[in-house]
């Protein structure tokens, strides 16, 4: 398998579109065709296997499920997973013969995504960086008051960041990357221990993602518990992730009902043996 | 003299701004203003509306300069509370009322945190994986189904909820902000981090497996102790649960940024991998 140019400069549009600052918006771009499951979608179609592309999106969907990116820190660059390392596992898959919906399919995909998206956030960087260029002349504009050039620095100046740092480096990784992939099946035989620790590193980084988030709603030990009775749900109980939002809803539903009882009791309380207090002193005096 | 004459914005101004904002709040990114320019361009035609002069304009669009970013899903709330807020700036003179800069402003820098706090575990951490986790069953087998419901579920539910956050908002005006972080607001908050961590266990245990492969054998090479049976009859994904737990410990107690942690993960893959700890068994 081998990525021509024109199926490379496909790939490095739709790698402008998807980044996190990408030109499609956030819903659309970033949450939409950033994923990698969607991502597994529009490469399989691009490269004509679309069942290697969806095994591959799924399985480096699972690694960045929970990516959450708080205040602008980014630990990958999902338009290089999606778009940079989906086709390059493809050709590996191939590379190596091996079943697209196999495990050590899937292993070998979030591997290689995850390498590519960890190398990929210096992408992330040169987009935020060239970005201050179009901010610069957005900050002149408000200046002398021509707000109507405010939606060229918006909507049109960054596709000339995104022609630099997700365009032209997508289309050359992924057109000369398929080579590299074919060497590396002689350089790296599977049994051997770099290809061991890159396929055990796959199955470990999703702890990654989902400890990210954890660290948003998380304090102290406390806070573990939804998380540890959601958990024994899905692996103890076996229960599917919409059974678990469900049974979460009560819970939910019981916590905001005791937080409103609690600070709406609160002030009648205080209030109320104020009163008595003060009752009490009154009929002193009296 | 101030104008008195009450300025209400047209539906048509509105629903501009408001896909000004869908669109276009983060894609001039930047570390040093995330979506100070997604909010301009979203207030320009709020802006030209209701002032007739430049100078009126000028003033207006100044308060919009100042450095924003939350989480922009949810965070389209605080836009409609602005137009709102404006409406109410130009309908008292631009000069002369109490609604002005700092006010605007304040409101905007104290719904900023609130806001990212409750959008990032309920539509990232919550929401999306709930979607993405459906769709992952139904594409596992290499179908494109999967890819196509999240599409389509999702940008529904994203442009629906943003666009009622928006007019919400508007409707509400300054009395969203003591929903948003009152004592209602934090048991929202509260209600909703408990649906996202039992969401989030959920997701873990559905699709994060790490098994080890250390087992014991005796002399006619039967195994008599494999170790991730012992683990999980102790508790099912139990050396799962407790790589979430270190990684967590990590980032959130010791601060290590996510790809140090990365990092570490590779250096205990390899450590693991050179021991017999972890074996994918592969072959060609």
């Amino acid at each position: 398998m081998t990525i021509s140019w024109i199926q490379a400069s496909i790939l490095g549009i739709f790698a402008s579109l998807s980044s996190m600052p990408g030109m499609a918006g956030s819903t659309i771009g970033n949450y939409t065709l950033g994923r990698p499951l969607v991502g597994g979608l529009v490469c399989g179609l691009v490269l004509g296997d679309l069942k290697t592309g969806i095994a591959a999106g799924v399985a480096m969907q699972l690694v960045y499920i929970a990516l959450v990116t708080p205040g602008g820190t980014v630990s990958a660059d999902l338009r290089a997973v999606s778009y940079i390392g989906i086709p390059l596992a493809m050709v590996a898959i191939h590379a190596q013969g091996l079943a697209a919906t196999s495990g050590n399919a899937a292993d070998l995909a979030k591997s290689m995504g995850t390498l590519v998206g960890t190398v990929g956030t210096v992408l992330f960087y040169g987009t935020a960086t060239m970005n201050l260029v179009w901010q610069h002349i957005g900050w002149r504009a408000v200046e002398k008051g021509e707000f109507k050039k405010l939606y060229a620095v918006d909507w049109g100046y960054p596709w000339i960041s995104h022609l630099f740092f997700s365009f032209i480096p997508t289309v050359l990784m992924t057109h000369f990357g398929s080579s590299a992939v074919h060497a590396l099946r002689t350089a790296l035989p599977m049994d051997g221990i770099p290809m061991k620790t890159l396929f055990t590193v796959g199955a470990l980084l999703p702890c990654v993602g989902i400890a990210i988030l954890l660290k948003q709603i998380v304090e102290g030990p406390i806070d573990f518990i939804p998380f540890f009775v959601g958990f024994t749900f899905a692996a103890s109980l076996k229960l599917n992730l919409v059974s678990v939002t469900v049974i979460s809803l009560i819970f939910a539903m019981i916590f905001y009902k005791l937080d409103m009882a609690i600070s709406t009791n609160r002030q009648p309380i205080l209030n109320g043996s104020n009163d008595t207090i003060t009752d009490d002193e009154e009929e002193e005096d009296i | 003299m101030a104008n008195i004459e009450k300025k209400t914005l047209s539906r048509k101004t509105l629903n501009k701004s408001f896909h000004h904002w869908f669109y276009g709040h983060l894609t001039v990114f930047s570390q040093e203003h995330m979506q100070t320019f997604g909010y301009l361009t979203s207030m320009l035609p709020i802006v030209e509306e209701l002032y007739d002069n430049k100078e009126d304009q000028e003033k207006a669009m100044k308060t919009y300069t100042a450095f924003f970013n939350t989480e922009p899903q949810l965070g389209t709330v605080i836009v409609g509370i602005t137009a709102s807020l404006e409406e109410a700036r130009a309908s008292q003179g631009i000069d002369d009322g109490e609604v002005d800069d700092a006010t605007i402003n304040g409101l905007r820098a104290g719904l900023m945190g609130p806001i990212a706090g409750i959008g990032d575990s309920l539509v990232v951490g919550t929401l999306i994986p709930v979607i993405l986790g459906i769709a992952l069953g139904m594409s596992s087998g290499g179908s494109p189904l999967g890819a196509i419901f999240y599409i389509i579920v999702w940008n529904l539910l994203g442009y629906f909820g943003m666009r009622f956050a928006y007019f919400k908002g508007y409707e509400l005006g300054d009395k969203a902000v003591g929903i948003l972080i009152g004592a209602q607001g934090k048991a929202i908050r509260k209600a909703i981090a408990t649906i996202g961590g039992m969401v989030v266990g959920g997701v873990a245990a559905t699709w994060v497996t790490v098994k080890t492969s250390f087992k014991l054998t005796n002399g006619s090479g039967k195994s008599y102790l494999v170790l991730q049976n012992q683990l999980d009859s102790v508790y099912p994904g139990l050396l799962t649960a407790l790589f979430i737990v270190l990684c967590w410990w990590l980032m959130a107690k010791k601060n290590i940024s996510p790809i140090r942690v990365m990092l570490i993960l590779v250096v205990v893959a390899l450590v693991g991998v050179l021991v017999g700890f972890f074996n994918p068994g592969l072959t060609y």
